[in-house]
């Protein structure tokens, strides 16, 4: 299919026009965010195809971190944790009755740092894959491990950080040692007595489900269901019209925070709100003013936004070029891939043309119409926070099932998949378990152990992790880099918090 | 020297051998985690305590009980009619319906008829969409 008979389908125009508003709606809904949004809607694209599939996973994604600005804004609110800092100021923005500013501020800055960082993608994912096409097995494992490193290092807790990615790994290892993969067939890590269940391990989607759609409503459940907002306490504000004229300016803020987020995109499994925080942090120290932060001032709603959905593009740039997630809603798309027997690494662009110039292309039309239908529909949308969970969430759960029992053509061990790993998710966020980590070694531990063994099978020797070429040297600076930063942060935090107390 | 590294790996056994190294380094890390937090480990029995206090009780193991009986009983009533998707359509109504009535605050008429009526169309158009548009496989 080429580019004129994509943009000409209607399936995959209202499957974006789709996606992206009921990404939208995920967003302003506190508590539900992108993650949920695409994984609920996972087990749509088994019919769907890739394409079709991709384009209505990557607009609810698109609209689903745009949506959260609207609960932020108007309620004080993070709809998604990426929109944090957009509380900052998008709300006193509100308080003063210029709620509809705000939020036209920080559509058009989501919208901007959408497409700047789809320009990143564009050119740089097919760069990387080119480089990461002369990787070995050697090569492959030091990116998995660098990936941990430096989500781990980004964790709240470094240790629980990296435990929490090992956990992942050693999950994910449960079952058979797969032969198609170069494995000898045999099983290991099976309890007593679930053999049966457990030959094939815990199926990806399943666990990803359970641990960001399950685990959210129980979590919502033991805090008692928080009422939702009425109506009546959303006031978007006429008080003052929203002009272009607020961006001068701030075209640098604008592009440094959708630079920044595309970075942080970049790096695996850091997330948005780690994006919008630098990116608040950036505007705020290079303002003029930045006693005005904090108080209403837009160029905090102009950095928090562009900063998060620069994450978009930036995020899929490791996905598709290296086969690692940038972060937790790229990781449920490999599961996509999976459906449909696609596997994302250094060849996905070059041997998938058509699908590589659907998915920018969806992209495009995803923030295109997430600017369209927010800037011309915000007060329908701002509505959408009142939407009652006791209608909402069964819905969701039912879809939950649904996505987990169709994914192995109806096993039902992986619907209480889903409830072992919604129930662990919930666990994990007691005990300070780090999910991001945890999913991305559990997605990447299978190949991880092929690249470990297998470079171990040819060399016999240790060192060749070390001594195999120049870019194994560069990427165990970078480890360690990621290691000594983090434990720099961790110091200079602590000696913030004593200073404090 | 060099004979400290060199590694040979016996095929046969190559399924134990990252299986152990992961393990390995989660003992260590484990163990790390242990002194570190010893103290706050030693008193995470008030923290689950706290927990257990101000949890929702009645909707937090209400939705779990609700849940694991959605679960039991797809496939079973689904076996009645096999290959249909029914045991999801059967089941998914009244699970939809008391997790609503569940987590509802206000249990006013109003309320409840909401609720139900979505109970009563939801799970329909959705078995309708995956059973007979998309040819999935339902319990």
């Amino acid at each position: 299919m080429d580019i004129l008979n994509l943009v000409m389908d209607p399936l995959f125009l209202g499957l974006i026009l789709g996606g992206t508003m009921m990404g939208i709606i995920f967003g302003a809904i506190p508590g539900m965010t992108a993650t949920m949004a695409v994984a609920v809607c996972l087990p749509l694209t088994y019919s769907l195809g890739l394409v079709n599939g991709l384009a209505l996973l990557l607009s609810l994604y698109v609209g689903g971190i745009t949506g959260g600005l609207v609960p932020a804004i108007l309620l004080g609110i993070p709809g998604t944790p990426s929109s944090i800092t957009t509380t900052f100021d998008g709300f006193p923005m509100a308080q003063r009755g210029e709620g509809e500013k705000a939020l036209k501020i920080g559509i058009v800055s989501s919208v901007v740092g959408g497409l700047l960082s789809l320009v990143a993608l564009y050119f740089f994912a097919p760069l990387l894959a080119k480089f990461a096409i002369q990787f070995s097995y050697v090569e492959k494992f030091l990116i998995i491990l660098f990936a941990l490193t430096v989500m781990a290092a980004l964790s709240k807790d470094m240790l629980l950080g990296i435990f929490s990615g090992f956990l992942g790994i050693f999950i994910s290892l449960i079952g058979t040692y797969d032969v198609t993969d170069g494995g000898n067939g045999h099983t290991r890590l099976i309890p007593p007595g679930t053999g049966y269940w457990l030959d094939g391990g815990f199926a990806l989607l399943p666990v990803l489900i359970g641990i960001f759609g399950l685990s959210v409503i129980l979590e919502e459940a033991e805090k008692g269901m928080p009422r939702g907002q009425s109506l009546k306490d959303i006031e978007v504000g006429p008080h003052s019209r929203f002009s272009f004229s607020v961006f001068r300016g701030q075209i640098v803020n604008l592009v440094r925070s959708s630079g920044i987020g595309t970075f942080i995109g970049i790096l695996p499994g850091v997330g948005g709100s780690a994006a919008s925080i630098l990116s608040y942090t950036a505007a705020k120290t290079t303002s003029k003013h930045p006693e005005r932060f904090g108080k209403g001032e837009p160029a905090g709603v102009i950095a928090s936004e562009a900063g998060n959905n620069g994450l978009t593009g930036g995020a899929l740039v490791p996905l598709l070029s290296l086969g690692i997630p940038g972060d937790s809603t790229t990781a449920l798309l490999i599961g996509a891939f999976a459906l449909q027997g696609v596997q994302v690494g250094p060849l996905f662009i070059s041997q998938n043309p058509e699908t590589w110039n659907a998915m920018i292309i969806a992209m495009i039309f995803a923030n295109i119409v997430m600017f369209i239908t927010m800037y011309f529909a915000i007060r329908w949308f701002a509505m959408v926070i009142a939407v009652p969970k006791q209608i909402l969430f069964p819905f969701i759960l039912m879809m939950c099932v649904i996505g987990s029992y169709t994914i192995n053509y109806g096993i039902i061990f992986d619907v209480w998949t889903l409830l072992i790993f919604g129930l662990f998710g919930w666990f994990a966020c007691k005990v300070g378990i780090e999910i991001a980590p945890f999913i991305i070694g559990f997605i990447l531990g299978p190949s991880a152990e092929i690249y470990f063994v297998k470079s171990l099978e040819s060399f016999g020797d240790l060192t060749i992790f070390f001594t195999k070429s120049w870019i194994a040297v560069i990427l165990w600076v970078l480890i360690l880099a990621s290691v000594a930063a983090s434990v720099m942060i961790a110091r200079r935090a602590k000696a913030s918090a004593d200073q404090t107390s | 020297m060099s004979g400290l590294t060199q590694v040979t790996i016996d095929f046969q056994t190559s399924h134990l051998v990252f299986p152990i190294l992961i393990g390995l380094v989660l003992a260590l890390l484990g163990a790390a985690i242990l002194v570190r937090d010893r103290r706050a480990i030693l008193t995470s029995g008030q923290m689950w305590a706290q927990v257990w206090h101000s949890m929702d009780r009645v909707r937090f193991f209400g939705a779990l009980a609700l849940t694991v009986i959605y679960f039991l009983t797809m496939v079973p009533v689904g076996d009645f009619w096999p290959n249909t998707g029914y045991g999801f359509l059967i089941c998914s109504v009244p699970y939809v319906a008391l997790l609503g009535l569940l987590f509802m605050h206000e249990r006013s008429a109003r309320n409840v008829v909401t609720v139900l009526a979505v109970a009563g169309i939801a799970p329909p158009i959705i078995w309708w969409l995956f059973s007979e548009v998309f040819f999935l496989t339902l319990p």
